[in-house]
């Protein structure tokens, strides 16, 4: 905010009392600076200054019109009209130079501490010429753009007082205070008015001088600054000195002329401008304040005064009207402290009655409360307050210092830096024109903002083209971005080595923090070492692994043989196409390799014996590698199928499903949860595959894996679980199959018979118990299922030991069946008869 | 065997990946377990579990909610624990310390 | 184990040092004071480890055992070969 100055060329222009007063002593002359000129300049703090004109557009205004002076003409509300400006521009340009140009020249050279250049010699010109354009197209709602950003708070709030003529017009008689409330009330029901008043204009003025009426109205001024320009608070201060002197009344004619100079709105009202008469005559009886305020057009000279109202514009920062601490405002204490005096009191007509001291802690008092408020304000109504063009102006500069500062490493020591320094720019706009001060061009803010670098690209070192700056505003980012992109590489680079790679990374992405070769040595050269060392008993654990390995890899050759199947060439049909042929038998060889290696990885091969569980077995006592089962099937020739049933039948009681999965007849089912769903796996996923290849099977092959089980393996054992029963089953259903299809010749049927005929005689023994729990546990379907295909290839007498074996699991079954509900009572009974009619006989029989 | 050492678990995430489809311990920040089945991870150690049984281990001291019904509390030298059960759960791999698979005995 | 032959000082860099005990028992501190002591079996670039036949050690007292260890690379303070 504080960068504000009121010596800000553009508001300067008009307003500065001290230009007044030069213009008065040396009318046509320009005036000495060094006569004029107090030194007060040299105090003002003028850091942020240089990008007045740039963020207001003062300039723009100014050259425009030369009378421009107090309107602080925020770029915001310039870039609404911005084609207004160019015409204006163009109009300017047209237009004889002298006055805005002297006027112009004045203010950026004040800006920059280049007091030098007097334009006074300039006539001073009508305010209205260059904004009246303005004034009619430009609803207040434009000009919104607020004085306050700039920390001129305080006179916003004197702003919005004026934005109400109601309100103004009771001022001299003695304004009460009211509250904020009932400001904006009657700013709302004054708003439609305002805009067409300039007089309106002329009330701001008064606030800006004394801080203490506008205190008053900055709490109201809210929303009239929205409609006001905040720009008016420039003019205002040097307004308001002079309206202080004034006699409150007259303050609002003495603003109104004001009005013309800084407040776009003034200037709109210009047209109207009857105050202007007014003004003039107040102003007279007040020293260079009281010029300025009849002169706003003089103010070309006046700009080198301007410094004055720099210091007024830092007072007004400040939250008081610094005035009393500036040697310019020495000069004019006895005004000054008038005016304050008057001010400290809420309304003119009461300062008079107070005494200095009461004065002085109203002043403070009231000033705070205008800080307060205008902090309400400016949090509230910062909104909006900028334009798009106002922002990409703003951020621009920001990125040239970003960049800058940044430094693409690659453009030190070039120009390229340079040229796109803000600083810079000014420095060559300023150092441009100062040959040449007769050169519209004093407002290097707009130039710089609108350069088209053609027309005055002789004044600037790097003729840029006639890019917008948007355009080049992508550029500075494309730029910050790359540079950006450059510093970390470096680093990397730089810290790169010596501790493999320090990375930069978050939780959220991490990076590798080590570069580990995971050559194939790296490992193995001291694994198979620890391998071998391993004691037995870690052997476990270590064919767990192998096993959980072997399952993944599995999965791993299946997902690329099932992808493999997709690519799968159309068969050539017939027409022996050579290039098809050969991708045929291309794509065999991969799936052939991919078969060999899923054979491999399921380790069927692995010689029997030779570990105490066989891999593949140990492979399918995981959930995971049984419900794999069916895809493998899919990608294994028959004879590879075959193999995995003969090595599954060959260790059927080796099985996680059968190997601790007995149940004794009679007793509870005593299965964990683990083991029912093993089985259920096994069940759902194993079993219908070997169905469907036992379907396959010829009747030799069934007949020797009958023989395997008879000899290799544990009936009993494998005939008290429901897999090895259902294996069983399986088996002996696919050889009667066989038979009653006549597909078994007699001689391989014979084989069959002895083989099951040794099967029976060792099944026999167990057969009572092969019953799941006890009768009630109703789980016994599989086994009933059994007896029945035993009993249909069973002998006569076969049949009958098989009736005594499970009489009495018949029996209680049926007599159970009594007592249960129909349908249950149905199920059991049909159950029970799936092996009575494989004999020959029916439950109803025994009923 | 032999042959076995190399292969897919020449990296720590193999090791994840054995346990898919598995019981897994998983051992959290801020003195938290789980166990359950494992269905999905990924290289950031997000995890879907199933069943999941979790264990919260809680300082003695400090006033724990006991009361709540599904929760456990077994005295276990000064500290409690407490048990949680999940269906379904996705563990978010920051507060992943450890995973290990649960060797049926 | 015998084989502490692969000398483990020779790593020209940690990922060398990394690669040279694999299969070696180890000790992994985590930042939470945690200890775990195992042999190595693997480690990858994040510093995530897996460990075989693994005790946990919490303040100097032996926790746990896991057959097989995960240990999620962003808790590792530092691994350090057992002689």
């Amino acid at each position: 905010m504080a960068g504000h100055n009121m010596a800000a060329p553009g508001f300067s222009q008009s307003y500065d009392p001290f230009a007044e007063l030069s213009r008065h002593d040396d009318d046509a002359d320009a005036l000495d600076f060094e006569d004029t000129y107090d030194g007060l300049g040299d105090q003002l703090d003028e850091t942020d200054d240089a990008f007045n004109d740039d963020t207001f557009g003062g300039e723009a205004i100014s050259s425009s019109n030369a009378p421009v002076g107090r309107d602080f003409d925020f770029f915001g509300s310039t870039a609404k009209v911005a084609n207004a400006m160019e015409e204006e521009y163009v109009r300017f340009n047209r237009q004889p130079p002298a006055p805005r140009a002297a006027a112009t020249a004045a203010s950026t050279s004040t800006n920059y501490g280049l007091p030098g250049y007097n334009q006074a010699s300039y006539p001073p010109r009508p305010a209205r010429t260059g904004y009246e354009k303005y004034k009619d197209p430009e609803p207040t709602a434009d000009l919104q753009v607020d004085a306050s950003i700039w920390g001129t708070a305080p006179k916003k709030a004197a702003t919005p007082a004026a934005a109400n003529p109601s309100q103004y017009a009771p001022p001299p008689a003695g304004r009460k205070m009211m509250s904020l409330e009932e400001v904006e009330a009657a700013m709302h029901a004054a708003k439609p008015a305002v805009m067409p008043q300039p007089q309106v204009q002329a009330q701001h003025p008064p606030h800006f001088a004394s801080p203490q009426p506008q205190v008053q109205f900055q709490s109201q001024p809210p929303p009239q600054f929205g409609r006001q320009d905040s720009v008016d608070y420039r003019y205002q201060q040097p307004e308001g000195q002079s309206q202080v002197f004034q006699s409150h009344d007259v303050r609002h004619t003495a603003q109104a002329q004001g009005g013309p100079h800084g407040h776009p709105i003034t200037i709109l009202q210009r047209p109207s401008s009857k105050p202007v008469p007014a003004g003039p005559s107040m102003s007279s009886s007040l020293p260079q304040q009281q010029q300025h305020l009849q002169q706003p057009s003089m103010s070309g000279p006046t700009q080198i005064l301007q410094n004055p109202s720099r210091m007024s514009g830092d007072a007004a920062r400040m939250g008081y009207p610094a005035q009393p601490t500036h040697p310019m405002h020495q000069m004019h204490r006895s005004q000054n402290s008038f005016s304050r005096q008057p001010q400290a009191v809420s309304h003119p007509a009461q300062l008079p009655a107070m005494s200095d001291q009461d004065k002085a802690t109203y002043l403070e008092a009231e000033a705070r409360r205008a800080k307060r408020n205008h902090k309400i304000y400016i949090l509230s109504k910062d909104n909006g307050l900028m334009t798009p063009h106002d922002k990409s102006f703003i951020t621009r500069i920001q990125l040239q210092q970003l960049v800058s500062a940044t430094g693409d490493p690659n453009e030190y020591g070039t120009d390229a830096a340079l040229a796109e320094d803000f600083y810079y720019q000014v420095h060559s706009s300023l150092a441009a024109q100062r040959p040449n001060p007769s050169q519209p061009l004093n407002n290097f803010a707009q130039t710089y903002l609108f350069q088209t670098g053609n027309r005055h690209g002789g004044m600037r070192r790097h003729n840029r083209g006639p890019e917008n700056h948007m355009q080049r505003m992508e550029q500075q980012v494309q730029r910050a971005v790359e540079a950006a992109k450059n510093k970390p590489k470096n680093k990397q680079l730089v810290i790169e080595g010596s501790l493999g790679k320090i990375s930069f990374s978050n939780a959220k992405t991490p990076k590798p923090l080590l570069n580990i070769k995971r050559t194939e040595s790296g490992t193995e050269v001291n694994r198979p070492a620890s391998t071998h060392h391993r004691t037995p008993a870690a052997t476990g654990v270590t064919d767990r692994k192998v096993t959980l390995r072997a399952i993944e890899s599995v999965y791993m050759i299946l997902m690329k043989m099932e992808d493999h199947e997709r690519t799968m060439p159309p068969l050539a049909n017939g027409d022996t196409d050579q290039e098809s042929v050969e991708r045929q038998s291309e794509w065999q060889l991969v799936a052939e390799k991919l078969n060999n290696q899923l054979w491999d990885a399921l380790k069927v091969h692995e010689p029997i014996g030779a570990n105490a569980v066989h891999p593949f077995i140990a492979f399918i006592s995981y959930p995971k590698g049984k419900k794999v089962i069916p895809r493998v099937f899919r990608q294994l020739s028959h004879e590879q199928r075959t193999t995995i049933l003969t090595l599954i039948v060959v260790h059927l009681d080796q099985l996680d499903v059968v190997q601790g999965a007995q149940v004794q007849s009679g007793e509870p089912i005593n299965l964990s949860a683990a083991m029912r769903e093993s089985i259920e796996a096994f069940s759902m996923a194993v079993m219908p595959c070997l169905f469907n290849l036992l379907n396959d099977t010829e009747l030799h092959i069934v007949t020797a894996v009958l023989g395997i089980i008879i000899q290799k393996l544990s009936i009993d054992t494998i005939a008290r679980t429901r897999i090895g029963i259902s294996m069983l089953t399986m088996i002996l259903s696919r050889a009667e199959i066989i038979k009653e299809a006549g597909l078994a010749n007699e001689q391989a049927w014979q084989q069959w018979v002895v083989q099951f005929n040794d099967f029976f005689n060792h099944l026999e023994p167990t057969l009572p118990n092969i019953f799941p729990g006890s009768v009630t546990s109703g789980e016994d379907v599989y086994v009933w299922q059994f007896l029945a295909a035993i009993g249909i290839g069973a002998s006569p007498d076969e049949q009958q030991r098989l009736v005594l074996a499970v009489k009495d699991r018949v029996m209680d079954t049926v007599a159970l069946s009594k007592t249960l509900p129909a349908d249950m009572a149905k199920q059991r009974l049909d159950n029970v008869n799936l092996f009575m009619r494989s004999i020959g006989l029916d439950v109803e029989l025994l009923q | 065997m032999s042959e076995g050492e190399e292969g897919p678990a020449s990296e720590p995430l193999d090791l994840v990946r054995l346990c898919l489809n598995e019981e897994v311990y998983v051992k959290l920040r801020g003195d938290r377990e789980l166990k359950g089945r494992l269905h999905a991870y990924d290289s950031h150690m997000n995890l879907v579990l199933s069943d999941v049984e979790e264990t919260i281990y809680v300082v003695d001291d400090e006033e724990n909610d006991e009361g709540d019904e599904k929760i456990r509390v077994e005295d276990d030298q000064e500290i409690k624990s407490v048990t949680k059960k999940s269906e379904m759960l996705f563990v978010r791999g920051d507060s992943v310390v450890l995973v290990s698979p649960i060797e049926k005995s | 184990m015998e084989n502490g032959t692969a000398s483990q000082g020779e790593g020209r860099d940690p990922s060398g040092f990394l690669a040279e005990i694999i299969g070696n028992p180890v000790t992994v501190k985590l930042n939470s004071g945690v200890v775990y002591k195992g042999e190595l079996q693997s480690v990858d670039g994040y510093m995530n480890i897996a460990l075989e036949k693994t005790e946990e050690y919490v303040d100097g007292v032996k926790r746990r055992t896991y057959g097989d260890a995960f240990v999620r690379g962003n808790n590792v303070m530092y691994i350090s070969a057992d002689s």
